[in-house]
């Protein structure tokens, strides 16, 4: 029995796994202050919200990223790679997410290199070290996958997939909502991740960056929140 | 891609504590006043103008500003920029501005009209030392069409790029399309009409100037909401949405007295252009 693609994407699942330590349960993008300001109370607003994020913001930076990040490593274009993780911190003008998200970056990097030895993530951490590099889950995320040797779009789907499954959690226990509400939108949710993954196939770099006024508004406002469950 | 609509060229450097022009070049539907000197702080004031009144299909601007060592200047327009309807290709504006050690540049345009129809992109690249200071601002209307109507624009795409010694430091891209996108809705304009935005980089810039401008501008109205915070070089970024251009005008410009009276212990001079 030849089950060598099932093996590369059960090792890819494990990233996606929400309970992969990368501290995503702790980040809302945003999210906390629509709850705050109750725009988002129940499942439905919170999927109007999830999809406007994904469409909106999360296609044109991490999503994008992914996919230029797997091209560029394709083509052994790391300076390309590099460029792409300045890119998606400048891009990131609330000060909460990007920080945010180095952070995660370097958690993740740091547990995907005690389990894979592939030389780019060693590349990347010693770069972050010497603050050449910034640090970003959605490019360890597709370095990773990349080595492990899961396709390009896959690749993209299922970090899509890891983001929103774990905002869908944040939003379980900080709206609150029922687990089983949580998981329909999460099955609901996933035709529009399908055609996430087409609209940022058809995008090139000029593309980059576009972001969603009001999330990103909110992910600012986020700062000055005062009881708070959530970084950003 | 040579032929330009309109094209600005503008350096000016410092002499003797004033900034006068050293080279200014246009052609075209883009012209640049002579500058005015507000007040005695030797800070020239440019006016830059559209004869044409307004961007039609396909127009194509370009502008380039550099300011030499400890230069300082202030960079306007004398009106609205308005978008006509573009049926056939975008309306486009590009800007390079270079800012030398020192050097300090306030460009802070009238706001943008764009048309029912119309198509508009504009980008601005600034390329800055370390010791230099740049502020900008931007505001999008809802635009303007015969019946009223708000949003009737096709898309509105404005991309700011900030390096400084080289290195991008600010990416900051915007992209309305009330046709595809609910714009006064949930994750976009939140119920209002006008988007305002302002970029801050400078050394002077630390958090307490972020404490100082929150305790500043009052967070708790329905009249307008805004979000500020830090970049990841000194400086700070402002998203306004309200629902007039005055609202974002005063906001912007009480941040704008703040940090003049803040670092450089000057008032800024009201824009007179009525």
């Amino acid at each position: 029995m030849v089950i060598v693609m099932e093996s590369k994407l059960l090792a890819l699942f494990q990233l996606c796994d929400s309970n992969f330590p990368t501290g995503a349960f702790s980040h809302s993008y945003g999210l906390e202050s629509y709850i705050q300001e109750n725009t988002v109370h129940n499942s439905e607003t919170f999927s109007q919200w999830l999809q406007v994020y994904i469409d909106e913001q999360l296609i044109y930076s991490d999503g994008l990223a992914s996919h230029l990040v797997y091209q560029a490593l394709e083509e052994d274009d790391l300076a390309r790679v590099w460029k792409l993780d300045r890119l998606l911190t400048v891009q990131n003008l609330p000060r909460e997410t990007r920080e945010g998200s180095q952070r995660m970056g370097e958690r993740m990097l740091e547990l995907v290199q005690s389990l894979y030895d592939a030389p780019v993530l060693a590349i990347y951490r010693k770069r972050i070290s010497a603050k050449q590099s910034f640090g970003h889950p959605a490019i360890v995320f597709t370095m990773t996958a990349h080595d492990i040797g899961v396709p390009k779009l896959t690749t993209v789907l299922f970090y899509l997939y890891s983001v929103v499954s774990s905002i869908v959690q944040n939003a379980v226990r900080g709206i609150p909502l029922g687990q089983t509400a949580g998981q329909k939108i999460l099955h609901d949710i996933q035709p529009v991740l399908i055609a996430a993954v087409e609209k940022i196939g058809q995008m090139d770099e000029e593309d980059f960056g576009i972001v969603s006024p009001g999330i990103e508004l909110s992910q600012m406002r986020h700062e000055r929140v005062n009881i708070r469950i959530f970084m950003s | 891609m040579k032929d330009w609509t309109g094209v600005l060229h503008l350096e000016a450097e410092e002499r003797k504590g004033k900034t006068v022009a050293k080279n200014v070049y246009f052609q075209g539907a883009f012209k640049v006043m002579r500058p005015i000197y507000h007040d005695n702080s030797g800070q020239a004031c440019y006016y830059l103008l559209n004869p044409g009144g307004g961007y039609l299909d396909g127009d194509r601007y370009q502008m380039k500003v550099s300011l030499g060592e400890n230069a300082r200047m202030t960079l306007t327009t004398l009106g609205a920029t308005k978008i006509y309807k573009t049926p056939k290709r975008y309306a486009y504006q590009e800007s390079e501005i270079t800012l030398q050690a020192g050097s300090y540049l306030e460009f802070i345009p009238d706001p943008l009209i764009a048309y029912q129809n119309a198509k508009y992109k504009q980008k601005n690249v600034i390329r800055m030392d370390k010791t230099a200071t740049f502020l900008y601002s931007d505001i999008i209307t809802p635009g303007w069409s015969p019946e009223g109507d708000h949003f009737s624009y096709e898309t509105i795409q404005l991309l700011n790029e900030i390096y400084i010694d080289d290195e991008l430091v600010v990416y900051d891209h915007i992209k309305l399309k009330p046709s595809q996108q609910n714009l006064r809705g949930l994750g976009f304009m939140e119920g209002y009409s006008h988007l305002g935005s302002m970029l801050v980089v400078g050394t002077q810039s630390d958090s307490s100037l972020l404490d100082q401008l929150y305790l500043a501008i009052e967070m708790n109205t329905n009249d307008y909401k805004v979000g500020l915070s830090s970049l990841p070089v000194p400086g700070f970024t402002i998203r306004v949405f309200a629902n007039s251009t005055q609202v974002i005008e005063k906001i912007f410009s009480d941040i704008h007295r703040m940090i003049s009276e803040e670092w450089f212990s000057r008032k800024p001079s009201f824009l007179r252009k009525y």
